[in-house]
């Protein structure tokens, strides 16, 4: 019953951040129909600045997001403006390959400039746990997902309540109709965009901590998040960190009941299940 | 069959071509000859991949699992229980075949998009990776390692370099045999309507399951006699290597380079792409590791944004146009 309880701490907890790094696909596959197969290694790129930051001027990774986050935000602007906006509206198989090509390039240009070594960051949270009854979790995990839900809220304020947020969701909607309304469609597109490669900045200061990273881990990143992102019905924002928690959930269960690699197995398993009888997402009405 | 499957097969500069390369392991230093090799294992392994991902539209990221099958059940089955490799082979192809008729149905079952295709497969190719590193029959994460290359062939051994490059030599002919025939063949024309519209392709006829697992069998079983034969060439069978998902995307990355569903896409992508990269592993691996991957990814951003049809048409434009200025300025 402990080992449950912890399973389920853990799960939740990593779920919520999984969650959030969703949104931002999410985010970016509602307003330009793009699926970006490089989402991982962009957020394995903003930990790796926060490594470089912690490396040159000793700065703890929660202070790093104030250069990294307006780093990704630019580097998102000019990947849209340069690469991606040329092709959209083509094939989905198009974007899935080019993406995949930033993908091999941004992992490997890692690679080259930071070597194939495990790489740690520490951090003044690093070793501080939550005990509550039976159940340990490590306390940057809890900060990871009380940040990650503020984040979701803040951008459900943004989306609802701003002029920004009414024109992303007016694109998301019908981009035609969005630009006879006087919305500039491609400018949306391309705030979006780098909005949502920014917020993987956050999501790399808050998974940081305590985590060992290599240039390697951008790809199982892209899984678990096109996972969620799928399991939520692509642009549903609470279906997302919903898909967010199963996938959590699956990965601690399956590493703390299965001994060895074995376990990690079951995220994948659960996913095809899902998707298998479930194909538009955990909370849409099935067509 | 079209008559055009004929006219390339038995046009003189195909002959030609293969008699040149068979020549290879007589004058080429072995250095050099190792990498014609790796890239013949490539160009075999994209023209495979080709028949599911360009002729059929259907983007496959479960193919490590095929060539994974075939080197890691082989190799097991060898080291465990002795079994002879030609019949090990024989049992991963089968293995392969049904793994991929099983993924096609279920394409097929619950008519996956293509997103939800590329998802669903990748999310098996994880899973394989992690049922071979997890389970010490397969060889877990440390891996088989295979007897001694001694050049007996009923042992599956063909005798170090020379025989392996003439053993991948022969796999790739016969992958490029089996795409020119799948292309002038009915199926390939299924194919080719199911890949521009599914529906459409119903609607007139066209049986969806059938030529899907007809082509994903076709692939799988190729793909993983691919394996065995490139398990036994290295030796030593690892995981990280041989059934890993990074092995699918490199793949469908040289079919897309060259040019998807086209006969020599594959062959051009991976035939500039694999040496390249190799050379400059070998120049600069040390210092840069990650540089041939890095340009890679370079290469098929710049093919995607200037010529998306892949290198294949292009330079078949070029060639024409070569050809028609010829007499106007000799």
């Amino acid at each position: 019953m402990d080992m449950l309880l912890q399973a389920l701490a853990q799960g939740l907890l990593m779920g919520g951040t999984y969650g959030m790094v969703a949104l931002g696909m999410g985010l970016i596959y509602g307003v330009s129909s793009i699926v970006n197969f490089s989402h991982g290694d962009f957020l394995s790129l903003g930990m790796f600045l926060c490594f470089s930051l912690y490396a040159a001027f000793a700065l703890d990774p929660y202070v790093s997001l104030v250069f990294v986050f307006p780093a990704l935000a630019a580097l998102g602007a000019l990947v849209y403006r340069f690469l991606i906006r040329p092709i959209v509206g083509n094939h989905l198989l198009m974007i899935i390959q080019l993406t995949l090509g930033l993908s091999f390039l941004l992992q490997n240009g890692l690679l080259m400039v930071y070597g194939g070594q495990p790489l740690r960051t520490p951090s003044f949270m690093e070793s501080k746990l939550l005990i509550l009854g039976d159940v340990v979790v490590r306390m940057p995990l809890v900060i990871a997902f009380a940040a990650s839900i503020g984040m979701a809220g803040m951008l459900y304020f943004v989306l609802t309540r701003t002029d920004l947020g009414r024109s992303i969701r007016a694109v998301q909607q019908n981009a035609k109709a969005a630009a006879l309304m006087g919305v500039n469609v491609s400018r949306v597109q391309l705030l979006t965009f780098a909005f949502g490669i920014a917020l993987l900045a956050v999501a790399a200061v808050l998974l940081l901590p305590g985590t060992p990273i290599h240039p390697n881990q951008g790809m199982r990143y892209t899984v678990i998040t096109l996972m969620t992102v799928v399991l939520g019905g692509m642009s549903n924002f609470a279906g997302i960190l919903l898909g967010g928690l199963v996938i959590g959930l699956a990965e601690a269960i399956g590493t703390i009941y299965v001994s060895g690699v074995s376990g990690m197995i079951l995220p994948y398993f659960i996913f095809v299940l899902i998707m298998l009888f479930r194909p538009a997402g955990l909370l849409e009405r099935q067509g | 069959m079209k008559p055009e499957f004929f006219r390339v097969l038995g046009s003189p500069l195909f002959a030609l071509a293969l008699l040149a390369l068979a020549t290879l392991p007589l004058w080429l230093p072995s250095y050099y000859l190792n990498i014609a090799i790796l890239t013949l294992i490539y160009v075999a392994l994209a023209l495979a991949w080709n028949i599911v991902g360009g002729i059929a539209g259907q983007i496959s990221l479960a193919h490590s699992l095929f060539v994974g099958a075939g080197a890691m059940v082989a190799s097991a089955l060898l080291m465990k229980f002795g079994l002879n490799m030609w019949l090990g082979a024989l049992l991963a192809a089968l293995i392969s075949a049904a793994l991929a008729a099983c993924i096609a149905w279920l394409d097929f079952r619950f008519r996956l998009g293509h997103l939800s295709f590329a998802l669903i497969t990748m999310a098996f190719a994880e899973m394989g990776e992690l049922i071979v590193l997890g389970w010490d029959f397969l060889g877990g994460a440390s891996g088989i390692y295979l007897p001694k290359d001694t050049g007996q062939l009923s042992q599956f051994q063909f005798g170090g370099s020379s025989g392996s490059f003439w053993v991948m030599l022969t796999l790739a002919t016969i992958c490029l045999i089996v795409n020119l025939a799948v292309l002038n063949s009915p199926l390939g024309y299924f194919l080719r309507a199911i890949r521009d519209n599914e529906h459409a392709a119903q609607a007139i006829g066209v049986a969806l399951l059938r030529n899907k697992v007809l082509a994903m069998v076709i692939s799988a079983v190729l793909s993983s006699l691919i394996g065995t034969a490139y398990a036994r060439y290295i030796s030593f069978v690892d995981p990280y290597l041989l059934a890993s998902p990074v092995l699918t995307i490199e793949i469908v990355l040289f079919a897309t380079i060259g040019g998807l569903g086209t006969v020599f896409g594959p062959v051009i992508g991976a035939g500039l792409l694999v040496p390249l990269g190799e050379i400059l592993r070998g120049q600069l691996g040390g210092t840069l590791p990650g540089l041939h991957y890095f340009i890679y990814g370079v290469v098929l951003i710049v093919v995607i944004l200037g010529t998306p049809r892949g290198l294949a048409p292009l330079l078949g434009r070029w060639t024409r146009q070569l050809i028609a200025r010829a007499p106007r300025t000799g």
